[in-house]
């Protein structure tokens, strides 16, 4: 089974329409990289899978989305657990005003975590997955606002890890990063394969080629062709792809 | 490069045919400029992956020069090869009347020619029809191989010549292969798909 299916998804901001008739289905433990001109709603699509789209104002939802088989679109779903299931990573890391233990920690507390020896288990193992624990070993009280951007987005990425989500969401995690710490993430993103689902917008074509099993190129909302990275980055079959992958401008 | 090495491959069997000694050894310098080009081109190609990082269609276009010039420089040793069997046989005369020789040489040459226009044009149909025309190159090889070897067997003082006039049939069908690549390399160059498209 697909971990995420989409089945004819579109998605309205007041009368604009940012994603059309969109459907899509993500192999467990592969790394989906979604590509395509800004505004061609490859955001949308990862906020429709969080279900941050509907923070929008005026925002609408069409459509059919599975994660594991669940319907998440359904009205009674927990949104705190989906958002559990499915983290996301921001292209600026976002770290609350807190200890960085206490970031990490921040998800399990929430979800009813309380012994302090299981915590700093999840919190030590988060942080190693995130390949940040040997730099911040023996500083975890200290502000989590004192590390540099790339030790921000890792501790990002640590805590969404430490809830054990099912699907990883990242829009343009590395854009606000030097080559060096965007070099970290993307290393780090090809560890996860496997193990998470990974969805990663990303302008940074070669990045997506480097990081990805399957590519998706989206256009003005459309979903215009999605396959294996390799043969979208050699020989995409649709002269759109082909197009924005050569710099062509229309 | 292209045209140069087609030039080689005329020049090498013209030179052959008609003993002529200062045109073959023309062939043998020029295959220095060939190797010279070799790598310039080569230079370019990587320094536009390393510096544009090509995509698509731009990176099958780039990867196909890459190949194809390893092909035409392979062809240019060739006629090379064909020059200096010119200098080897320059004082003797031939134990046969040279027919298919120059027949299997105008084919492989038009071979290049229209892998050449191929790639200029950019056409699958060109490449594919130029392919086609190897198994006629083979056809030929065969017989002149067997032609020599009657020969050598009829008339065993023929046999140093009849050496060397086989491996001239061998360079050509060598040349009319590398060809068949060029072909192969551009089909790829415009679909994407790679393909053994003579087996």
């Amino acid at each position: 089974m697909a971990a995420i299916t989409m089945e004819r998804v579109s998605v309205w901001y007041g009368r604009v329409k940012a994603l059309n008739d969109v459907s899509l289905e993500v192999e467990p433990g592969s790394v989906l990289a979604l590509i395509g001109p800004s505004g061609c709603g490859k955001s949308t699509l990862l906020r429709v899978l969080n279900r941050l789209v509907e923070r929008t104002p005026a925002a609408r939802v069409a459509g059919r989305v599975l994660i594991d088989g669940h319907d998440i679109l359904a009205p009674d779903v927990d949104l705190a657990l989906l958002r559990r299931r499915v983290g996301m990573i921001f292209q600026r890391p976002v770290s609350f005003p807190f200890s960085i233990f206490d970031n990490v920690a921040y998800g399990p507390r929430l979800h009813g975590m309380k012994n302090p020896h299981q915590l700093r288990r999840v919190v030590e193992g988060s942080l190693k997955q995130a390949a940040l624990w040997d730099e911040v070993r023996g500083k975890l009280r200290r502000p989590a606002h004192g590390l540099s951007g790339g030790q921000q987005q890792r501790l990002a990425l640590a805590r969404a890890l430490a809830v054990n989500p099912e699907a990883i969401l990242m829009d343009e995690p590395t854009s606000s990063l030097d080559p060096g710490s965007a070099a970290r993430i993307e290393e780090l993103v090809v560890h996860l394969k496997g193990q998470y689902t990974v969805l990663i917008v990303t302008h940074n074509l070669q990045q997506a080629a480097r990081v990805s099993d399957f590519t998706g190129f989206l256009d003005r909302g459309q979903l215009i062709e999605l396959g294996e990275t390799s043969q979208i980055f050699t020989a995409p079959r649709d002269r759109r792809t082909e197009a924005y992958l050569t710099g062509q401008f229309e | 490069m292209g045209g140069l090495v087609e030039d080689q491959i005329r020049r090498a069997v013209r030179s052959l045919a008609d003993h002529d000694l200062v045109v073959a050894r023309e062939v043998i310098r020029d295959d220095d400029r060939v190797d010279r080009l070799e790598s310039e081109i080569e230079r370019n190609c990587l320094t536009l992956l390393a510096l544009q990082q090509p995509l698509a269609g731009d990176l099958r276009v780039v990867s196909t020069i890459l190949k194809i010039i390893t092909d035409l420089e392979r062809m240019a040793d060739h006629a090379s090869d064909i020059a200096k069997v010119t200098v080897r046989l320059a004082d003797e005369d031939w134990i046969k009347p040279l027919v298919d020789l120059p027949a299997m040489a105008r084919l492989a040459i038009s071979m290049v020619r229209a892998a050449l226009d191929a790639y200029i044009h950019r056409s699958v149909e060109e490449a594919m029809a130029m392919i086609r025309l190897d198994d006629d190159v083979d056809h030929l090889y065969a017989q002149i191989f067997r032609d020599l070897v009657d020969l050598m067997r009829d008339r065993p003082e023929t046999a140093a010549q009849a050496t060397y006039l086989v491996f001239v049939a061998n360079y050509l069908e060598r040349i009319a292969d590398h060809a068949t690549n060029l072909g192969e390399w551009v089909v790829y160059m415009v679909t994407g798909e790679r393909n053994e498209l003579n087996t």
